[in-house]
């Protein structure tokens, strides 16, 4: 949890100040019960009227201080647990954003988005709470210790035997509640996991009319949760009527020695009341803390898999260099190159040799899982190659900050991915200071232009949530508007069509070979005819290259690119 | 005294796990919706109904409270007695008194704790049985709603609904049922009491009350406006977090980290404006509670203390009476939490509701016919439709299948192919002419053995947890082993499941992670065949899937449309130039109908589109 000091530096003066009038407070709370102790036994006893008015106003002073205390302590809580979470989650979001894919690979990005959500939530929520009940609790246990013991030594007695039983009680009341609960948070799991799945075929289910198993297998697992959640609930019903009974019967055993202790007058009345008064708030405190321990359990909990995020250390070094010599816009080179995801030892890339020409448009073909998104998104340095080298303009990427080197290239992705925002906005997401003419000559040159102003709003129609849903293939074609208008060197475009009809797709290479000249660009497709055309047409398979060249050559010389071809062609060949 | 922090006194069951001590203190909002409730009572009402079977055993809980409380009550007044017993001056203690004060008070505690135990017990029962059956019926409902709600969502707000929002009212069940229970026997009774032993003092320490009342208004009106904005600040933020982090691929790619960087803290700024100000102001609530608190206590003490030296009151009744002034106070106090506990709750309970109270898919006639051996003959006539009435999608379409016949719909993105389906199989309704199924208005059928008649091989194969098998007997629950095998078998997805470690007892993992799409293509045409539908529907079902596997699938898929009606779209025409039939879709119409060879003869659309997919390759063959 070394990220937390960062913030232990920063905070831990505000802190302590939060808890000083924390302590302030505490204090004002105990003094009332020995004010009132002394009202009754010297006040009413004596039927001194002056001094339980002098005795109540102090009381009421004291009241007053406390009030203040504890609005000060508020005030500053508030502050101090604010800003701890908003910057926490800032800084862990910064951390995401800039973390390297080899590193983002390791969670999922749903528990990235609970851990910036929920789990700073929960650290923070616990902080507050530091600073408002959490060690007021503490406080007023021992506080009540100090103030009971000083009030009469012979009844504190029984506290000695009281203190230790409650102690025990809350020992037990974690040891056997914390397991407990995690069985409850899987079985959670579990009734979340049936109902996401679900939700994601929810169309199979309906055409396979699978109501029954479906609601069967959703019945058994809330039906498990639902025992756990009882059982968890149930055993932790015992502990609080306990620690409650063991304490009121301190009180009781308080009373009877009380009467002898009056009779041999080594105790007065007004001393047992407030000590009962003690013994109550004592208690109190207890349950409590055994309640911040279980709050503290969870938080730990929260702050660990922050903290995990934060450990991760950054692959990718950025602080490199950037382009020397700019003679060669848009020349990549691979060079031996493998690379395997952290994940398994199997590469996923094996010895590419490639080189790429400025200018020159490159197919790349293959079926599913022979590499072609990894070999492009290495370009990017979206990772690191495992060994080998690529070369962009001639300078080994792996000497350039990536930012620099992704300044220089595009990539339209096999996933639409839109933010919300209105459709100018999104395009201009490849360039910010995008003049209206240029974004539209990008939205023509992707074939999007025409639907997008047949939108209600044209351009400025939303996207997203709220907005208007465009098709799959309308939202490729927005996000090759978007590539096009950041005007790169080199342009990567994977499986960018596949939603797009035929003849769609047609003009969109016609219009993309008049808008892009001198524009290195690479193509990622699963039909045939989308590539054929290409400069130079790289057939993967398995990780390596089979086959570099025009179509003309590859039908001759190439059995993978044969067969892909045939595929395609279905009878015509034959 | 714990001064009002004793809430969980009542509530035996887990601490509330966000608001310890129930302090109503901001951050404690922060992820439960304190959104207010629309319609309180009314939400209220309807919840109360899922409590129908647990009624009785909540009476019983109350009776429990009941005595309970009156335990608690007593206590007080016995200790005062105990301490009246020890009388104040000469050191004379009544102890055979005293002792049956003490025999009393321990008898008393015991009951209570006793009470207590089983109150946390029963209680733990009856509200995860109450939300389990919320959560069952919610679950129940999601079954019977149409395909456009499900398109029309996030998962994400469905899954926060099934687990937050119900978590929500079952924090709420159990948490707030037994204190406000408690709380309102308690509060009468203190009151009782107190004017019992002294309605002058009583007179003296109600004086807290209107400020009490007062402060609480002021304060509560102000916060649940702020709170609302950190709810609507918060949302914000967590719809930047999940845009950015599932697109990150984008963000990175046009080096846009700083922007989204910078806009998170602009967002995140917001909120800890909002959440601030709320905090500090639900903040306050508790010190000033504690002061008016500590108030009355003072107020009671000096009155008390006058009154005890005129003789009017005895010492016992001072300690009794400030006893009961803050049991009486404290459910004031809770009050305040739990009402809190309850909006949220109840805020959780609307957004529950809200499904419930979706459009379901409309109810079979109750002249429906079951349709038993479905021939599939298909026929739609004139028939329109739009996802919204003012966008038409299809407009006046008419064709006919025949019993066994392929038909195959090709056409631009948008064109309506997908429509065509999803009326047919009736995700949705027709909203004008109608389909006919071997001769019968679709809507005729009951829509359960309607449905069996269909299978489908989509372009997303849906996997789900659970055994290879288990997946292949999605199609037909009862099927035996030899049944699966031979399905396998004939689909050629045996060939790839010999080769797993434990064949057809592998397990996968959510969507068949571990399986290649071809693979996974194959299981679900597996599942398809083994449920031998009469009419089977291929939407782009190999699209996703490289040209070479996708000659393996259509074997296979040749197979499963042996005599069977069937319908095919697909964007590569070469897996559809065999269907008896092709329909060319554009703008919602059928503009040309034919088999292949007519189409290309007659030259039209279909024909550019062939020759536009196939022209370069053929100039190429040349």
């Amino acid at each position: 949890m070394k990220f937390l000091s960062k913030y232990i530096k920063k905070y831990w003066v505000s802190f302590c100040i939060a808890v000083l009038f924390l302590t302030f407070e505490a204090v004002c709370d105990l003094l009332q019960p020995t004010i009132m102790a002394k009202i009754i036994d010297k006040g009413v006893a004596r039927k001194d009227i002056h001094y339980v008015l002098q005795m109540g106003g102090l009381m009421l002073a004291i009241t007053a201080f406390g009030a203040v205390s504890a609005g000060t302590r508020s005030v500053i809580a508030s502050i101090v647990s604010q800003n701890f979470g908003t910057e926490l989650r800032f800084d862990l979001f910064k951390k995401i954003q800039t973390m390297s894919f080899k590193n983002l690979d390791q969670f999922d990005r749903a528990s990235l988005i609970t851990r910036l959500t929920n789990d700073v939530t929960q650290v923070q929520v616990f902080v507050n709470g530091l600073m408002r009940i959490f060690v007021k609790s503490p406080l007023l246990a021992i506080g009540g210790l100090v103030m009971a013991v000083r009030l009469n030594l012979h009844l504190a007695v029984v506290l000695a035997i009281v203190v230790p039983i409650v102690a025990l009680l809350i020992v037990f009341n974690m040891r056997l509640g914390l397991p407990r609960f995690s069985k409850v948070q899987k079985a959670l799991d579990g009734v979340n996991g049936v109902m996401r799945e679900y939700l994601s075929g929810v169309r199979v289910v309906k055409a396979f009319n699978h109501f029954d198993v479906e609601v069967a297998k959703f019945t058994k697992a809330n039906e498990h949760y639902k025992n756990q959640a009882v059982a968890a609930n149930r055993l932790m019903s015992i502990f609080s009527p306990a620690i409650m009974l063991t304490v009121n019967l301190g009180i009781v055993v308080v009373l009877w020695i009380g009467g002898w202790g009056v009779r041999s007058g080594t105790i007065q009345v007004g001393h047992i009341i407030a000590f009962i008064n003690y013994m109550t708030q004592i208690s109190m405190s207890l349950m409590m803390i055994s309640m911040v321990f279980n709050m503290y359990v969870r938080a730990r909990a929260s702050a660990g898999r922050i903290g995990e995020v934060f450990l991760q250390e950054d692959s990718i070094a950025w602080d490199r260099g950037s382009f020397n010599t700019r003679t060669e816009k848009g020349r990549i080179d691979f060079e031996n190159v493998t690379f395997a995801y952290a994940s398994s030892t199997e590469p996923v890339l094996k010895n590419i040799n490639l080189t790429i020409l400025p200018g020159e448009t490159v197919g790349i073909i293959g079926s599913t899982g022979s590499g072609k998104s990894t070999l492009v998104g290495l370009i990017s340095r979206f990772y690191d190659v495992s060994s080998g080298m690529i070369r962009v303009d001639g300078e080994d990427i792996k000497q350039i900050n990536p930012k620099v080197l992704r300044e220089k290239i595009a990539l339209v992705p096999q996933k639409n991915i839109l933010f919300t925002g209105s459709v100018a906005e999104n395009i201009r997401w490849g360039k910010e200071d995008a003049t209206k003419a240029e974004v539209e000559q990008a939205a023509r040159t992707a074939g999007a232009h025409d639907f997008i102003i047949a939108a209600p709003e044209g351009y400025e129609t939303m996207i997203g949530q709220g907005g208007v849903n465009f098709s799959g293939g309308q939202k490729q074609r927005i996000s090759i508007a978007r590539a096009l208008v950041k005007r790169p060197e080199i342009l990567i475009l994977d499986d960018s069509t596949s939603a797009v009809d035929v003849t769609t797709e047609a003009k969109i290479k016609k219009a993309l070979k008049t808008y892009a000249k001198g524009l290195t660009c690479l193509l990622i497709a699963q039909r045939i005819t989308s590539i054929m055309d290409a400069d130079k047409i790289v057939v993967l398979d398995h990780g390596e290259i089979v086959g570099i060249g025009t179509h003309q050559e590859l039908i001759k010389e190439c059995s993978v690119y044969q067969e892909i071809y045939r595929s395609q062609m279905g009878k015509e060949v034959q | 005294m714990a001064n009002g922090m004793d809430q969980s006194r009542n509530s035996p069951s887990v601490p509330p796990p966000l608001s310890p001590g129930g302090r109503p203190g901001g951050a404690a909002r922060f992820r439960g919706p304190v959104v207010k409730p629309k319609n309180f009572k009314g939400t209220l009402r309807r919840l109360w109904e899922y409590f129908g079977k647990e009624r009785n055993m909540l009476t019983f809980i109350f009776l429990t409270v009941l005595v309970d409380s009156a335990l608690m009550l007593m206590n007080p007044y016995l200790i005062g007695k105990a301490v009246d017993a020890m009388s104040l001056n000469h050191g004379k203690v009544n102890f055979s008194f005293l002792e049956v004060m003490i025999v009393v008070l321990t008898s008393a505690y015991i009951g209570d704790a006793v009470l207590t135990f089983l109150q946390g017990w029963l209680m733990a029962g009856v509200a995860q049985r109450i939300v389990k059956s919320l959560r069952d019926s919610l679950f129940r409902k999601l079954q019977k709603l149409p395909i456009s709600f499900f398109d029309a969502r996030t998962h994400g707000d469905m899954m926060s609904r099934l687990s937050n929002d119900v978590d929500n009212v079952s924090t709420t069940i159990s948490q707030s049922t037994t204190q406000l229970m408690s709380g309102l026997i308690i509060l009468t009774g203190s009151f009782m009491m107190m004017v019992v032993l002294s309605p002058l003092l009583t007179l003296a320490s109600m004086i807290t009350v209107p400020l009490v009342y007062l402060l609480t208004r002021t304060i509560a009106k102000r916060t649940s406006i702020l709170f609302k904005k950190q709810q609507d600040q918060l949302g914000k933020l967590n719809g930047h977090i999940e845009e950015t982090i599932s697109g990150i691929e984008v963000v990175k790619a046009f080096n846009h980290e700083e922007k989204v960087i910078e806009e998170f803290d602009k967002v995140n700024t917001k909120l800890r404006e909002v959440g601030l100000k709320a905090q500090i102001w639900s903040g306050f609530l508790m010190p000033i509670m504690n002061a008016i608190n500590n108030l009355g206590f003072a107020v009671v003490a000096v009155v008390g203390g006058i009154l005890a030296t005129k003789n009017m009151v005895t010492v016992g009744v001072i300690a009794s009476f400030i006893t009961y002034s803050r049991q009486f106070v404290r459910p004031l106090n809770d009050m305040a939490n739990i009402f809190n506990v309850l909006q949220s709750g109840v805020a959780g309970a609307e957004r529950v509701f809200e499904i419930m109270d979706e459009q379901e898919e409309s109810n079979d006639p109750p002249n429906a016919v079951v349709l038993s051996k479905p021939k599939g003959h298909v026929k739609f006539e004139n028939v329109s439709f739009g996802y919204r009435p003012d966008v038409p999608i299809l407009k006046n379409v008419s064709f006919e299948a025949k019993i066994g016949s392929s038909n195959a719909l090709v056409g631009p993105t948008g064109a309506g192919k997908t429509t065509i389906v999803n009326l047919l199989t009736r995700f949705y309704d027709v909203t004008g002419g109608r389909i006919l199924l071997d001769g019968k208005d679709i809507r005729e059928y009951t829509r359960d053995s309607f449905r069996r008649t269909f299978g489908f091989v989509l372009q997303d194969t849906y996997l789900f947890t659970g055994t290879i098998k288990e997946n292949i007997k999605y199609g037909k629950q009862d099927a035996t082993d030899e049944e699966v095998e031979a399905a396998a078998q004939m689909s050629g997805a045996a060939r790839f499941i010999k080769r797993l470690p434990n064949g057809y007892d592998t397990h996968l993992s959510e969507n068949g992670g571990s399986l290649s799409q071809g693979e996974r293509q194959l299981l679900a045409i597996t599942r398809v065949m083994l449920s031998k539908p009469s009419i089977l529907i291929l939407d782009e079902a190999t699209s996703s899937i490289d040209t070479r596997t996708e000659l393996h699938i259509q074997e296979a898929l040749l197979k499963l449309m042996e005599n069977r009606t069937s319908f095919i779209i697909a964007h590569r025409l070469n897996t559809i130039r065999d269907a008896d039939t092709i329909m060319v879709i554009d703008n919602g119409q059928i503009i040309e109908k034919g088999s292949h060879d007519e189409l290309m003869a007659a030259g039209g659309r279909y024909y550019y589109m062939f020759y536009n997919q196939f022209k370069n390759i053929e100039g190429a063959l040349d």
